[in-house]
């Protein structure tokens, strides 16, 4: 029993009828007020109102006339509907529906609420006592009982309401509590599955859309980013003692063997240079998984500006067309105009440059690739790189953005598998997402961030110079600012 | 160059001093925060080497700001394990005027001093830069070599402008893409190197004597000599 108090569907559902009644109480008690007020303020008006008419025709006519005008609206009225009694200065009946003058009544003229003897039941009345000319007394009243079913009926309802309102109002809560209970119970079991050690649970979810669903979609949200981080990490530590132990393994053998033999000078020094250039290459891996690891975390979303898409892209293709110039390969950039995201320009600069990067080295000699800005109709902004490569094959694509995952193309170039990761984690950072899909032939890379991304109104970095320098390689600014860091 | 470093690390140190003294420089330094702020604000130097994390109650970004606060305008180079473009950012608004990060190749920090060397002589006013029959006209943005002119794309102006500012220091890749590009990330391939080679085409390839030379193990220079 204790359980079922202290369970929050119960304290609810309590405190909601404790309220219920509460209003329904407050709601009745100016009603029953206003009516009481009006109906005696109304009753006495008439009373005297009445009494003030028979005192005319006493006035006028005199005792005979008003015994009559009395007898003859006692003999039409219905029996005890007006209260009529017109008596001498010693109180002796002369006319009226009165057996004889009640001696409840004060002595004094004037209104008042009495016990009468109403043909031998007593009932509760409320009269006018008025002093006529000569010693005549007149009593006009009228009979209260007729209207106490109306109160008692007042008062049942307001109690019945009641009742049905806490007996709905048990029902209701009770039935909801193991509603929301069965739900969750379910949640609970759940989490405890998850707490102990198996991350693919998810919680059960439907259409409804309420508040328990709603909460539930975000926790499963939170899951899959959870699950996502942990095998990240996982995956990560693996690859990280594969990747890491290649070159620390050439750099012991190195360093040992030169120990060994002890060579020449010349040769000593070759081998040390060497053995540096295995260690930067550990430190290249080190810094690219520490930036990923900066942009996993989110901080930077701190650091976001205004960043004008089109002409970062611009920059990064000036950037490598020298490069791609070497290789005899063609790049090309095309954009709708200016195009801004809200953003960390220089992890944007770096992703476009790591696609450019990857395009040129996987195309081949006389290939082309080209790298697009769009702002789209419905206010998405998309940066894409494509290429007439190689391409992946459809099973390869999820793979590639994993971390250290080298495809075969891939073997024989240089690089250590972080570039699309980083791209990606870069998009998501940004609230967008990385998209691989064919381009018949090679393979198209894009980065596209919704619309919520895209900021309209035009940051101060842009000039009407630079809308129009979408042309190849020719991004016009020079001054720094350009990209704000 | 009359050099301070202030670092806690003892092989590090030993690294760092060797190779300087190596190049020609004076070297003091300090193992902890204390007493490199008594030095920095004793002796005159050329440039500060600055540990960003230092034993003892103050640290490096800390000496940076009191040393501002009291006038000292010695150039700083902070050096820091942490690589984060905030902890960059944040280094800079200290009051430093280079950041590097470690580990780092002993070249690298060799021409970052030289350049903040100079920079604290203060070349920044000079219109018209030379280095032997080379000018470049910063104002009309007009480069000439001897008698005849040169036609430059806007980024590599900026790249011969970069390069002729610290004529005959070493021009590391990673300050060429961070200063001319603005680009604080490691871009995988050598591209500085293709646009060097370009530049050098246009500059070199016609005259007996080569000006941008190839620095091994470092970089480039622009040099006369």
């Amino acid at each position: 029993m204790s359980k079922v108090i202290r369970s929050t569907t119960f304290a609810l559902s309590f405190g909601y009828i404790a309220f219920g009644i509460v209003a329904l109480v407050l709601f009745a008690a100016p009603l029953w007020y206003a009516w009481q007020v009006t109906v005696e303020d109304g009753r006495s008006e008439i009373l005297h109102a009445d009494a003030q008419r028979l005192t005319e025709v006493f006035n006028r006519e005199g005792v005979t006339g008003l015994k009559t005008f009395i007898d003859t609206r006692v003999g039409m009225q219905l029996p005890a509907e007006r209260i009529l009694m017109l008596a001498d200065s010693s109180l002796q009946r002369i006319a009226g529906n009165l057996p004889q003058w009640p001696q409840t009544v004060p002595q004094a003229p004037g209104l008042y609420t009495v016990m009468l003897d109403l043909g031998g039941r007593q009932t509760e009345s409320v009269v006018v006592r008025t002093a006529l000319p000569d010693g005549y007394h007149l009593l006009v009243g009228r009979d209260v009982a007729r209207f106490a079913p109306l109160t008692r009926h007042f008062w049942t309802g307001l109690g019945g309401a009641i009742a049905v309102l806490s007996i709905v109002g048990v029902l209701g809560g009770v039935l909801i509590r193991q509603a929301i209970l069965a739900r969750i119970n379910s949640i609970r079991e759940t989490v405890l599955a998850i707490v102990k050690g198996d991350l693919s649970h998810r919680l059960p979810t439907r259409r409804s859309g309420d508040e328990l669903d709603t909460l539930a979609h975000t926790i499963n949200g939170m899951l899959d980013q959870i699950e996502q981080l942990i095998h990240g990490i996982r995956d990560v530590s693996n690859s990280i003692a594969h990747d890491l132990r290649t070159p620390l393994a050439e750099l012991r053998s190195r360093l040992e063997e030169l120990s060994l033999t002890r060579p020449s000078n010349e040769e000593t020094f070759a081998e040390i240079d060497a053995a540096v250039a295995d260690v930067d290459r550990v430190i290249r891996i080190f810094n690219a998984l520490l930036r990923l690891a900066e942009i996993d975390t989110g901080m930077r979303r701190s650091g976001f500006v205004q960043v004008s898409a089109n002409e970062l892209a611009a920059e990064a293709v000036e950037f490598y067309s020298p490069a791609a110039e070497l290789k005899d390969v063609v790049l090309s950039f095309e954009s709708t105009g200016p195009v801004y995201v809200s953003g960390d320009p220089t992890l944007l600069a770096q992703a476009v440059g790591n696609l450019i990067d990857n395009a040129l080295k996987y195309v081949g000699e006389g290939g082309s690739v080209k790298v697009e800005v769009q702002s789209r109709n419905d206010g998405a902004v998309e940066i894409g790189v494509a290429d007439n490569g190689p391409g992946i094959p459809d099973t390869e694509k999820p793979k590639v953005v994993q971390r250290f995952y080298r495809g075969d193309q891939s073997r024989g170039t240089p690089g250590v598998g972080l570039g699309l990761s980083l791209v990606q984690a870069v998009a998501k950072l940004h609230g967008g997402t990385l998209e691989l899909t064919d381009n018949h032939p090679g393979l198209r890379v894009r980065m596209m961030f919704a619309p919520g991304a895209q900021v309209s109104g035009r940051p101060r970095t842009v000039t009407t110079e630079q809308q129009e320098s979408d042309a190849v390689t020719a991004p016009v600014k020079s001054e720094p600012g350009v990209l704000p860091l | 160059m009359k050099l301070l470093l202030v670092e806690d690390n003892e092989r590090v140190t030993r690294f760092v001093v060797k190779g300087l003294q190596e190049a020609g420089h004076t070297v003091d330094n300090a193992d902890n925060g204390r007493e490199g702020m008594f030095l920095a604000s004793s002796e005159p130097y050329d440039v500060i080497i600055m540990d960003r994390m230092l034993p003892g109650q103050v640290d490096g970004l800390s000496i940076i700001e009191t040393l501002r606060q009291s006038g000292n305008r010695t150039p700083i180079l902070i050096l820091s394990a942490l690589s984060d473009v905030d902890e960059r950012i944040k280094g800079l608004k200290s009051g430093g005027d280079d950041y590097l990060t470690k580990p780092f190749a002993f070249g690298e920090l060799l021409a970052r001093l030289d350049a903040l060397s100079r920079r604290s002589q203060g070349s920044g006013t000079q219109t018209v830069l030379e280095v032997g029959d080379l000018k470049v006209d910063l104002l009309s943005r007009k480069a000439v070599r001897g008698e005849r002119g040169i036609a430059l794309q806007p980024r590599e102006f900026k790249l011969l402008e970069y390069l002729m500012r610290h004529a005959g220091q070493v021009v590391t890749r990673t300050m060429l893409l961070e200063n001319v590009w603005d680009y604080h990330f490691d871009p995988q391939t050598n591209v500085v190197d293709v646009h060097i080679s370009k530049l050098r085409q246009k500059i070199d390839a016609d005259f007996e004597r080569p000006l941008l030379r190839t620095v091994r193990n470092a970089g480039y220079m622009l040099t006369d000599e």
